[in-house]
């Protein structure tokens, strides 16, 4: 049995700050995350073409890393993480993600020795546990899958993560159908299985090869909800669905940590906050500096308690300002240190809350992150944090109160349409059982007609 | 923590969706387009309201006082889609709910079939998939369930389609369009792979793409791509090559708007 968190790493919301977590992490060469400052996170993707080889692909990396290296060294910047988040191919054939790794982590060391640049290399294994019409968690894709992580973590990786799929199938559904109890159970029943599986076989990896085990994000299910409800004029999901996504993601994503891996969680996590808040784990987060990959509504606020901050990804290429890597670490740097000054001259807390405050109102997302709200659905998880059902459950019915409250104050302003969506999900939640295992059987007989695709041993049920 | 005034929000964001609601609700805005028929309202009111089992009872219920099941498809199933189409283009519905409207059509259409030996018309053919390589396939979905939705034959090849594949189904079907959906800067060059194996093949049919990686300039690069940026833009094209032909010069100049 894992150990799961029944309490808070905080004792209050005003505690949680940028660039500090209860339990900092070390990694690479000379880089503690957590512990008092900020780092960029720098994220790429290689151009198209060059992933028609190993060699191409290698050279790319080089490139990129050399690049990016350069750059931080030439504006000053302390220190950098690189995060190489593997096309197909490197995760495919393991020994193509490990020559990366190396061929990286060769060029940071070279920098690191010359400059004393302090700096670690994330490697983000594909989720390729799929074939062409299923998922197939387990069993030989698994294997190679795992295999991925290993021996990028032998070749240089120095914290190991993935952003993991298990539940997307029944997500997928049912988000397009407002179907409340689908989104629990794919997220916060399957997903928290199959990460309880897969973290706790990663984690043995990090422990083995002496790396970091450094943490999920429920990119699959709660961004796909955020990219699918959009802009303020988008018409596809209601806003305040995809935030009760988000909330039941954190009691996911928190299933990482109870089966050992320590942070930083990824870039993308936006349920970040909320994960922090119970599990003190150092965080990376991505917002106004990540528009080069996707546009959301909280650019600033995301900022508020990272360890690390990120672009998310960008894929490289020239510039007017250098290639996209340099022009995108520098932004982040520059960000890094403003943040660090604010650490230094005591106005943290002021600026953290600028930073809320810019996008709080802005939409029922933001709102429900922001950091003194987070906490709450943090509570609401910690409070029943041994049934991942339940805890998933109370984070959704958290996050309608605290949406209500906010349309109640007037500061919060709403759409009809989202508040009717918003009463919806709320009716269906409550609706539900307390009984997990019912719950389950319930919804294992209800998908089976109702999704082809799904095949319920992928989580050994 | 710190706060703003409630006075000072505005001037810092702007709820461009919240000023611009429209003052009818969705379900007064269906009403409104609703056929009168006393037979055929409730089964599409049951059709914009997403409930299956209440098109059926509506259905059996016209059918025993003397309709043809056939003609309920496009009578009353299709029409009752098109007021939730029509509503979701004027955004004032969402598309979870076309979603499941669209289920309960297809849901009532199967039924109708049950209780007829007569083999219903649809609109035309047409060929859906994720280019190879690509398994982000939520938006085709939303393609795949629109394009029914507007009284389609869909052949959904899925996910992740060689390309080969893509030409196989196009000659097996003849479509009147084939759509391909492509997220990722890698995997979008498929399409000119499939654009160049149909021009060798002699199919000159109407290839419209979409999806997040995929852009206007990008499509117009090979001879038989028509851009859409939104899933509706889809069946839109498609009701465009019913009306006017599948010239794809038209199609472009009505469709590219960057
Ligand atoms: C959800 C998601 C996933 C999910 C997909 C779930 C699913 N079943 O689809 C999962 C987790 C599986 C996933 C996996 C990966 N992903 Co992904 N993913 C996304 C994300 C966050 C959202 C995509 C989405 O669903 N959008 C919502 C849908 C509704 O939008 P849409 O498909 O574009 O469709 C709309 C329109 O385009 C239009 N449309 C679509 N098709 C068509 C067709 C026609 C004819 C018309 C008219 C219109 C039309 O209709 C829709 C609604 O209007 C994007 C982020 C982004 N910025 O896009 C990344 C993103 C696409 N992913 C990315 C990557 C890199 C990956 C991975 C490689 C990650 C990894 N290392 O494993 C894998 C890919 C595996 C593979 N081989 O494909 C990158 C791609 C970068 C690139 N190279 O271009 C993105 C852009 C993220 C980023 N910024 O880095 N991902």
């Amino acid at each position: 049995m894992v150990k799961k968190y029944t309490s808070m790493a905080y004792a209050n919301a005003d505690d949680m700050l940028f660039g500090n977590s209860k339990f900092p992490v070390k990694a690479g060469l000379g880089l503690e995350i957590g512990a008092g400052y900020t780092t960029p996170e720098l994220n790429y993707a290689p151009r198209p073409q060059a992933g028609k080889s190993k060699d191409k692909l290698i050279k790319e990396y080089e490139r990129i890393t050399t690049d990016a290296m350069s750059r931080m060294v030439q504006i000053g910047s302390p220190s950098i993480v690189l995060e190489t988040e593997h096309v197909e191919q490197m995760s495919n054939n393991p020994s193509w993600g490990a020559e990366v790794a190396h061929a990286q982590k060769t060029i940071m060391e070279e920098y690191h020795d010359e400059y004393g640049i302090k700096c670690a290399l994330r490697h983000t294994i594909g989720d390729i546990r799929e074939d062409r019409d299923f998922l197939q968690l387990r069993g030989d894709k698994y294997s190679v899958f795992l295999e991925a992580f290993e021996e990028c973590a032998k070749a240089g990786a120095d914290m190991l993560s993935v952003e993991s799929m298990g539940g997307k199938e029944i997500f997928d559904y049912s988000i397009l159908r407002n179907d409340t109890a689908g989104i629990l159970f794919g997220i916060g029943v399957l997903g928290s299985m199959d990460m309880e599986m897969i973290w706790k076989d990663i984690t043995a990896i990090a422990k083995k090869t002496g790396t970091v085990s450094a943490g999920d994000t429920d990119c699959a299910q709660a961004n796909t909800a955020m990219f699918i409800a959009g802009g303020l004029l988008d018409k596809n999901l209601a806003h305040t669905t995809a935030i009760v996504a988000r909330a039941i993601s954190a009691a996911r994503s928190l299933c990482a940590y109870e089966a050992g891996a320590i942070g930083p969680g990824k870039d993308c996590g936006y349920e970040n906050t909320i994960v922090k808040a119970i599990a003190g784990v150092p965080i990376s987060q991505e917002g106004k500096t990540s528009t080069c990959a996707h546009s959301d509504l909280m650019g600033n606020l995301v900022m508020q308690c990272c360890d690390l901050w990120s672009n998310e990804s960008v894929e490289y290429h020239g510039e007017f300002g250098g290639t996209t890597v340099q022009c995108w670490s520098e932004t982040l740097a520059y960000d890094c240190s403003m943040m660090n000054v604010a650490l230094k001259i005591g106005k943290a807390k002021d600026l953290r809350d600028i930073l809320v405050l810019s996008d709080k109102y802005r939409d029922p997302q933001g709102y429900v992150l922001a950091y003194d709200n987070a906490y709450k659905v943090g509570e609401a998880i910690a409070k029943d944090g041994n049934n991942n059902y339940l805890r998933a459950k109370n984070a959704a019915i958290e996050c309608c109160n605290i949406v209500e409250e906010g349309i109640n104050s007037g500061k919060l302003r709403l759409t009809r349409f989202e508040i009717t969506a918003l009463a919806k999900v709320k009716a269906d939640l409550e609706a539900l059982t307390d009984d997990a295992d019912k719950f389950t059987s319930d919804n294992l007989t209800k998908f089976k007609q109702e999704v082809a695709v799904f095949r319920p041993e992928n989580y050994g049920l | 923590m710190l706060d703003l005034k409630l006075e000072d929000i505005d001037g810092i964001l702007v709820r461009y969706n919240v000023a611009l609601e429209k003052e009818m609700t969705p379900d007064e805005a269906a009403e409104e387009l609703y056929p009168k028929d006393e037979l055929i309202y409730p089964i599409a009111k049951a059709i914009y309201e997403g409930e299956e089992d209440d098109v059926i009872d509506a259905l059996k219920a016209a059918i025993d006082a003397g309709k043809k099941p056939i003609d309920l498809i496009n009578d009353a199933l299709m029409v009752g889609m098109g007021v939730v189409s029509q509503l979701y283009d004027e955004g004032i519905i969402f598309l979870p709910n076309v979603m499941m409207s669209a289920d309960a059509m297809l849901n009532g259409i199967e039924f109708c079939k049950t209780q007829t030996t007569e083999i219903p018309e649809n609109k035309g053919k047409i060929v859906c998939h994720v280019a190879e390589g690509d398994v982000h396939d939520i938006g085709k979905n939303i393609v795949v369930a629109l394009l029914r939705a507007a009284g389609y034959e869909v052949i959904d090849l899925g996910r992740d389609v060689p390309v080969d594949e893509v030409i196989a189904a196009v000659i097996a079907n003849k479509p009147i369009m084939l759509t391909g959906t492509a997220l990722m800067t890698t995997t979008m060059y498929a399409f000119k792979e499939v654009n160049d194996k149909l021009l060798e093949k002699g199919m000159k049919i109407p290839f419209a793409c979409g999806g997040g990686a995929v852009n206007q300039d990008f499509v117009s690069q090979y001879d038989l791509g028509v851009y859409g940026e939104e899933a509706s833009d889809a069946a839109k094209i498609a009701d465009a090559i019913i009306a006017s032909g599948d010239d794809i010069e038209k199609l472009r100049e009505e469709f590219h708007k960057h």
